[in-house]
């Protein structure tokens, strides 16, 4: 008896030590009625949950708070109040909409703690609104920033035609939508893509389906006369297949044919006319063949889940949370500044096919990623075309004339 | 004597405009008219329910909506194409929109005109939320062969689905005419939107005819929401924008001028279709709708105070 007693206390210990200091406390901030805000806090509590099923982190569990920003800026930084003040939480996460990103930012600066963010690539705003070091070293930035993924994305198709000289890329024409991401994204563009690198340019607005619109007749006749090499789209998911029918049905089929959306709706791949769409991305379930860290994600959040991941951000999400927590085991603490030096120390393997370190970007000191990816549907999937080293497949070029 | 020198004399300009067009800029008058037929097609059903129920249904857009979501999921279990699924999904719509009526609409009738704003947009809201909590913001698209369909004129190729909603525009104009004009329900909604006193005075039923009316522009919507599938795809904010076009074209073309706002779709679509083909006036395609509204009632108030 007295054995079983002693047994007893010592397994109630042992059970309480685990909560004897609290749990770490990671605040999430994401739009939860957007899909990326949805499935990125699934994945994030998916990596809590299998790090407290390893044992948590300094013997302690790991615990996500999740507020949600509605995609705007006065809520976004209601959130970070909230969060700090009421819930206490020691460090932040999350993040997608650079507008929102922007609304928390005075807030995050207010309470000094760690930030891994998912999200916000417009530097304008976001990374001139944090500043530099030192004021901004609390902030690690995971998702790369419009100049980061413009430059990729040169870097990419300059590579690609190299190794294909047949591949060609001088003129480009880019179809974008009248709202801020478009009008960013048309800007970025032609400086990039600019004539003193070679490269002819020309472009067009249009209104998304997403606001409204969903008649890119005009765009497409603009882009049809312009004869491109490469037609790329910047819109959203709306635009994708009514833009591809009315293409078709104009039999505009430029070398390229490339979109730019956050995300593709649902069974895109199963559409007749998406094989050999290009895309830009971080992230497909093509990658799983030689990725084990990308196949343990997609497969644990199918179980968990019961869905695919939709995006990239559901794996980003999964990874700052994984980033952070090794930081806070090398830190030994949660404290501000020994945890950002851990994290610059970070080293972690992704399942986005790329290990993740942190580097000074334009204005800020941490940056994370800072390539996307030229992607590919074909047979239904997204096949990794650039980089080289993470490639699935290769590219079928041109873009076949419509039947 | 005078109207009818005025049509002709609007007719001749519109003949000479469209000649002019399809001589310089043929896709304009193409395009223009394809998004002509697809707005009207939407905003006729509101113009009914303002026209003679005079409530500004703010929740029209998304009663489409809720009709593409539902013709979607039930054509993608059945296997059938939209096309097959517009008349179910207009009698179940016409049904929810009798009930929704019954429930809603009814009881706000008499109350201000503010109430009756504040709660079909409640409506909308809870709609387009409703749908969001369950399919969240996915959007869904049907992959259908017919829509690519497309003529080719020399070197001009274009797609020709879209005049598809030209034609439902006029079956609903003229559909709507013959069943207000020629038939006895139809002639007792135009007494109740005319006067619903003096329809219940001569022994017209006017909820009875209100909830009717109701869900006949619901039965057309819902029709238009099977159609929409084959357009665009859905997402659950995808009806809003519809509901303030539907409300401009109506402004436009006055209350209960149900032509009206198929010719206002026209000088809507084909207006935009011509900015949007010059460069330098590509932005302005979605201002001229204000614009056009703008001056359009500003020319009839100045008419109403002259005459």
């Amino acid at each position: 008896m007295k054995r079983m007693m002693f047994a007893l206390a010592v397994l109630v210990m042992l059970a309480g030590s685990a909560y004897a200091q609290g749990t770490i406390k990671l605040g999430g901030i994401w739009t939860l009625a957007d899909i990326t805000g949805k499935q990125g806090s699934a994945a994030a509590r998916m990596a809590v949950d299998e790090i407290n099923a390893a044992g948590g982190v300094l013997g302690r569990k790991l615990e996500l708070i999740v507020a949600d920003d509605e995609g705007k800026a006065d809520k976004a930084a209601a959130a970070v109040e909230k969060l700090a003040t009421v819930d206490k939480v020691d460090v932040f996460i999350g993040g997608m909409a650079s507008g929102a990103e922007l609304g928390k930012i005075p807030a995050f600066k207010k309470y000094d703690k760690v930030v891994m963010s998912t999200g916000a690539a417009a530097s304008t705003v976001v990374e001139k609104a944090l500043g530099p070091s030192p004021g901004s070293d609390f902030y690690f930035h995971l998702h790369p920033w419009d100049y980061n993924q413009g430059a990729s994305y040169l870097e990419g198709w300059t590579a690609i035609n190299k190794k294909d000289p047949n591949i060609k890329i001088a003129r480009v024409f880019l179809g974008y939508e009248d709202g801020a991401f478009g009008q960013s994204s048309w800007v970025a563009t032609k400086t990039l893509f600019s004539p003193s690198m070679g490269f002819t340019i020309d472009g067009a607005s249009f209104k998304s389906a997403a606001f409204g619109g969903g008649d890119y007749t005009a765009m497409l006749e603009a882009a049809k006369a312009f004869k491109p090499d490469i037609f790329l789209w910047a819109g959203y998911d709306a635009d994708a297949l009514p833009m591809l029918e009315q293409a078709k049905a104009m039999k505009f089929s430029p070398g390229i044919f490339l979109g730019a959306p956050p995300g593709w709706p649902q069974n895109f791949g199963d559409s007749k006319l998406s094989p050999n769409v290009t895309l830009y991305g971080m992230w497909s379930t093509a990658m799983n063949k030689n990725n084990p860290a990308s196949d343990k994600f997609y497969k644990n959040y199918v179980a968990k889940f019961k869905e695919e991941p939709a995006t990239y951000f559901a794996p980003l999400a999964y990874s700052a949370v994984y980033i952070l927590a090794d930081g806070i085991k090398a830190a030994g603490t949660t404290e501000t500044a020994p945890l950002i030096k851990a994290l610059e120390a970070t080293k972690y393997a992704s399942p986005l096919g790329e290990t993740i370190t942190f580097s000074p970007s334009m204005i800020i000191k941490h940056q994370g990623i800072t390539r996307q990816k030229i992607l590919q549907w074909q047979n239904g999937e997204q096949q990794v075309i650039w980089p080289f080293e993470a490639a699935t497949a290769t590219l079928v070029y041109p873009f076949p004339a419509w039947k | 004597m005078a109207i009818q020198r005025r049509t002709a004399i609007t007719a001749a300009i519109s003949i000479a405009v469209a000649i002019v067009l399809i001589l310089w800029k043929p896709t304009v008058l193409i395009y223009g008219l394809q998004a002509a037929g697809f707005y009207a097609a939407i905003a006729i059903p509101m113009g009914l329910v303002l026209g003679i129920v005079h409530i500004v249904n703010l929740s029209h857009g998304e009663f489409m909506m809720l009709a593409s979501y539902a013709t979607y999921f039930a054509c993608t279990a059945l296997g059938v194409d939209p096309l097959l699924a517009i008349i179910p999904t207009a009698i179940v719509t016409a049904i929810f929109g009798w009930v929704v009526f019954q429930l809603t609409i009814r009881r706000a009738l008499k109350a201000p005109e503010l109430n009756q704003l504040i709660m079909t947009y409640g409506l909308a809201i809870a709609f387009s939320q409703g749908i969001n909590l369950i399919f969240s913001t996915k959007t869904y698209k049907m992959p259908l062969d017919y829509v690519t369909a497309s003529m080719t004129i020399g070197d001009l190729s274009f797609g020709i689905w879209s005049f598809v909603f030209v034609g439902v525009a006029i079956i609903f104009m003229y559909g709507l005419q013959f069943f207000l004009t020629k038939t006895t329900t139809g002639k007792a909604a135009m007494a109740v939107g005319q006067n619903p006193k003096g329809a219940a005075i001569v022994g017209i039923n006017v909820y009875r005819t209100y909830g009717i009316v109701f869900a006949l522009a619901l039965a057309l919507v819902g029709a238009m929401g099977a159609l929409f599938l084959t357009k665009s795809a859905i997402f659950p904010s995808v009806g809003s924008p519809f509901t303030m076009k539907s409300f401009c074209l109506i402004a436009m073309a006055g209350v209960g001028n149900i032509p009206g706002i198929l010719s206002a779709s026209v000088l809507l679509g084909v207006t935009e279709q011509f900015l949007r083909a010059f460069r330098g006036t590509r932005d302005w395609a979605e201002i001229v709708f204000f614009i056009l509204i703008i001056g359009v009632i500003l020319a009839r108030s100045y008419k109403g105070r002259k005459a």
